[in-house]
């Protein structure tokens, strides 16, 4: 690789990877393993720099991250090692930090792809086709999971309304 | 918008406000990316050298996990290049003799099928490490299956590989007794067979196998059914020994 093109990949790094490792941390809800899910994606993006570097490589960079987050998950769920936990019955609602735990504790408990859609939607505001194109899976698709993991969410966190949740999830 | 979205972004940024990357990712990244391409660049360079022009899946294996300007280095490799021996490799580390060739590296086989004798071959690269078996034992004919282990740094190697498959949607997950693996059919040899059909078994977290079948081999079994059993239970009797 040339040194322009090594520079070029350093800048992006400089400048995009920091919002890439938190989308690695609420796609698999660990940060030690976000960590190494974004360095894996890097090398990944790195050998193929030549490639990427002309599109924007964000979006492949984050598809990497997305699909091996899942795809991590789901090997560990084969074991039933995935850290499965018992949502509360009553939420935590005291102050935004047992919030933001029901919350993690909640998207962990969703299935690997559930949670990637819910992330995509609502962390990276990226829109129904463009989640679908992530995953490499239908719109309708994303429609459903989303529409399931948001009353899932909304359980969780105690939300009231459960048919704007759903009505949203389905738009 | 939905309030509760809303509450889920509040809440998402919240929980990865404190999250930063040290500011010499970019480094670390590129210095851990050539040094994969270097250790890609010795095997395939061994293999050029070794096999004088052939590329056996034994190592075309390890070559094939790097970056691919390395493949296009290699010799074109003549027909049926799936299935030649591993032969004369003069300045290759090996694992001497393996008696049986049951055991070898930090692993136990358990469970060969019906026929098949060690070949009295071995390539040690020393965080991977491989050997054959073929109906006679014969380092110059045929492989039948080939087991390669890889070891400490080497595993990121190797998921990487059988990631880009599951990306692909080329294998399947296969849990075999309490262990975890992934099938598929890898495309190794150019030779127009039908590919090699290969077990990615995790071995733990510091090591993972390679059991693969030539697709000589595969074509002997008949059946793509004989064909996951008999990798199967392979992957079954294959066992670490420290």
């Amino acid at each position: 690789m040339s040194g322009g093109a090594e520079d070029d990949f350093g800048a992006f790094v400089a400048a995009r990877a920091t919002t890439l490792l938190r989308l690695a941390h609420l796609a698999c809800g660990d940060r030690a393993e976000a960590e190494d899910l974004l360095q894996t994606a890097l090398e990944r993006t790195y050998r193929n720099w030549n490639k990427v570097r002309h599109d924007s490589p964000e979006p492949y960079v984050r598809r990497v991250i997305v699909n091996t987050a899942i795809s991590r998950a789901r090997r560990r769920a084969i074991l039933r090692m995935i850290p499965v936990r018992v949502l509360p019955d009553t939420p935590a609602r005291s102050d935004d930090v047992d919030l933001r735990e029901v919350l993690m504790d909640a998207l962990r408990a969703l299935p690997p792809r559930q949670r990637a859609v819910v992330v995509l939607r609502y962390w990276e505001d990226l829109s129904e086709q463009q989640t679908a194109q992530v995953l490499g899976c239908a719109i309708g698709t994303v429609k459903s999971q989303c529409s399931r993991a948001l009353v899932k969410l909304r359980a969780a966190l105690g939300e009231e309304s459960v048919e704007g949740v759903v009505g949203h999830g389905r738009a | 918008m939905a309030a509760l979205e809303d509450r889920i972004r509040h809440l998402m940024a919240e929980e990865t406000a404190g999250l930063h990357v040290p500011p010499d990712l970019g480094l670390r990244v590129m210095r851990s990316a050539r040094r994969r391409r270097r250790r890609s660049v010795l095997a395939a360079l061994a293999t050029t050298v070794a096999v004088a022009g052939a590329a056996p899946f034994y190592l075309a294996a390890v070559a094939g996990s790097g970056p691919a300007p390395i493949v296009t280095e290699t010799p074109p490799p003549p027909p049926a290049v799936d299935d030649l021996p591993p032969t004369g490799r003069p300045t290759q580390k090996d694992l001497g003799d393996l008696g049986d060739g049951k055991a070898f590296g930090h692993v136990k086989v358990g469970y060969l099928p019906e026929g098949l004798r060690w070949q009295n071959w071995s390539v040690d690269f020393g965080d991977s490490y491989s050997t054959g078996y073929d109906y006679k034992g014969d380092k110059h004919g045929f492989y039948c299956v080939q087991i390669y282990v890889f070891e400490d740094e080497a595993v990121l190697e190797v998921d990487d590989r059988i990631s880009i498959h599951r990306q692909e949607g080329e294998g399947q997950e296969v849990v075999i007794g309490d262990r975890t693996g992934y099938m598929v059919v890898q495309n190794v040899g150019e030779d127009g067979m039908k590919g090699t059909p290969t077990l990615f078994l995790d071995m733990g977290e510091r090591r993972r196998a390679e059991i693969s079948f030539s697709p000589v081999y595969a074509k002997d079994l008949r059946t793509s059914e004989a064909v996951d059993r008999e990798l199967r239970k392979i992957a079954e009797g294959l066992t670490s020994t420290d």
